[in-house]
């Protein structure tokens, strides 16, 4: 799964990195991995995996399949998969996940949820229709 | 039929034994065809649509980035063009510097470009396409203060550097360590933003638009544009022909 010290591999072939000296504004949706170093306002959705550096600065209700938080996160948290929050990381918001890992040093400020087996079905029927839908 | 479009430089004497050596070599080859002079032509368009009426298909830019950028956007802009698409080609024939369009279709001098005409290797690619300008390979510009919208967010960048919004890769922009090679085939424009302290951002759109107050956008290393621009990639727009070597599948 994720290492959180280092980016798993598996974002080394990321399809969208925003760098440290990029303000990303407005409603930022993917497809692929991302990575964000830099500063977000807005909104981030993917149905693939987020990783969070720890300079980044985020003012956002983030939706993915998975995430690593090192960085600063203002705003909600919807992760269908595993939420990684790492030492580094400081997080003002609501957080709803599949399953959670929480480093010591870590700051939450917000609800943490769980989500239900039922509510990852009714996520998971979602994107299949959204997928047909999008195919047809 | 093969048409071969001399750019005006080519006039300079410090050329002749390059162009004398050339059309031997096309002659031996079996590949001569109607020159035409850039310099010595007043509508560009209309004399390309004339030949493509008179049985014309196969378009060779011999010169530079500059005179493929050229022809280019005249072929595409011809009416007929779209009745002709599936049998006009364009084939490069480079002489000279400032050749990366050439680089990236792995045609390395024009000695090699006559063996790659003669080989006929044909691929469809998107071509991208800026205020009334289509390119090949990237339109660039400098990163500070430049502003990229894209779909329904923008993105603002701090620092000095460069942009580039890469359609077909070239090999000064080729990184093996890159995660995305470009492909002209994807229908997206790749954006690339390497900050000088080395950081290097990336992700691909259909369509960007890019405002800089300050900076041009310039456009294969040979034309520059004011801003704010819109930059699409219009996809399977030409067939080319090209070498092993390229730099795409």
């Amino acid at each position: 799964m994720f290492n959180k010290e280092n980016k798993p591999d598996k974002f080394k072939n990321a399809e969208t990195i925003i760098g440290p000296s990029i303000k990303v504004k407005g409603n930022f949706q993917g497809q692929g991995d991302i990575i964000i170093l830099g500063l977000l306002e807005g909104s981030l959705k993917t149905n693939a995996s987020v990783f969070i550096g720890a300079k980044a600065k985020i003012t956002a209700n983030i939706s993915a399949k998975d995430i690593i938080v090192n960085g600063e996160i203002h705003g909600n948290l919807k992760i269908k998969n595993y939420l990684s929050i790492g030492n580094t990381a400081k997080i003002s918001g609501d957080l709803q996940y599949g399953e959670i890992s929480i480093d010591k040093g870590a700051n939450i400020n917000g609800q943490l949820l769980m989500l239900s087996e039922e509510h990852k079905q009714v996520e998971k029927i979602k994107d299949e229709t959204k997928k047909e839908i999008v195919e047809k | 039929m093969h048409v071969y479009i001399y750019d005006d430089y080519l006039n300079n004497g410090r050329y002749n034994k390059i162009i004398n050596r050339l059309e031997i070599r096309l002659t031996d080859l079996g590949l001569n065809g109607k020159i035409i002079r850039l310099g010595g032509i007043k509508n560009i368009k209309r004399t390309i649509q004339d030949e493509i009426k008179l049985g014309a298909r196969t378009f060779i830019a011999v010169g530079n980035n500059q005179t493929v950028n050229r022809i280019i956007g005249t072929i595409v802009n011809t009416e007929i063009y779209n009745d002709f698409q599936q049998n006009t080609l364009l084939g490069i024939i480079p002489i000279g510097s400032d050749n990366s369009i050439a680089d990236s279709f792995g045609i390395k001098n024009w000695e090699e470009a006559c063996n790659i005409l003669l080989a006929r290797r044909i691929k469809k690619i998107d071509l991208g396409f800026v205020g009334s300008h289509y390119f090949l390979n990237q339109a660039s510009i400098e990163s500070l203060g430049t502003v990229l919208e894209i779909d329904d967010y923008y993105l603002e960048i701090l620092d000095r550097g460069v942009i580039n919004i890469i359609n077909l890769l070239n090999a000064s922009l080729s990184n093996k360590k890159d995660p995305i090679i470009p492909s002209p085939y994807d229908g997206l424009l790749n954006v690339f933003i390497k900050i000088k302290n080395q950081e290097q951002s990336y992700l691909s759109a259909k369509k960007i638009k890019v405002t800089n107050p300050t900076h041009k956008l310039i456009i294969d290393n040979s034309v520059e544009v004011a801003t704010p621009l819109e930059i699409t990639v219009v996809k399977n727009k030409i067939n080319v022909i090209v070498g092993k070597e390229r730099m795409f599948e």
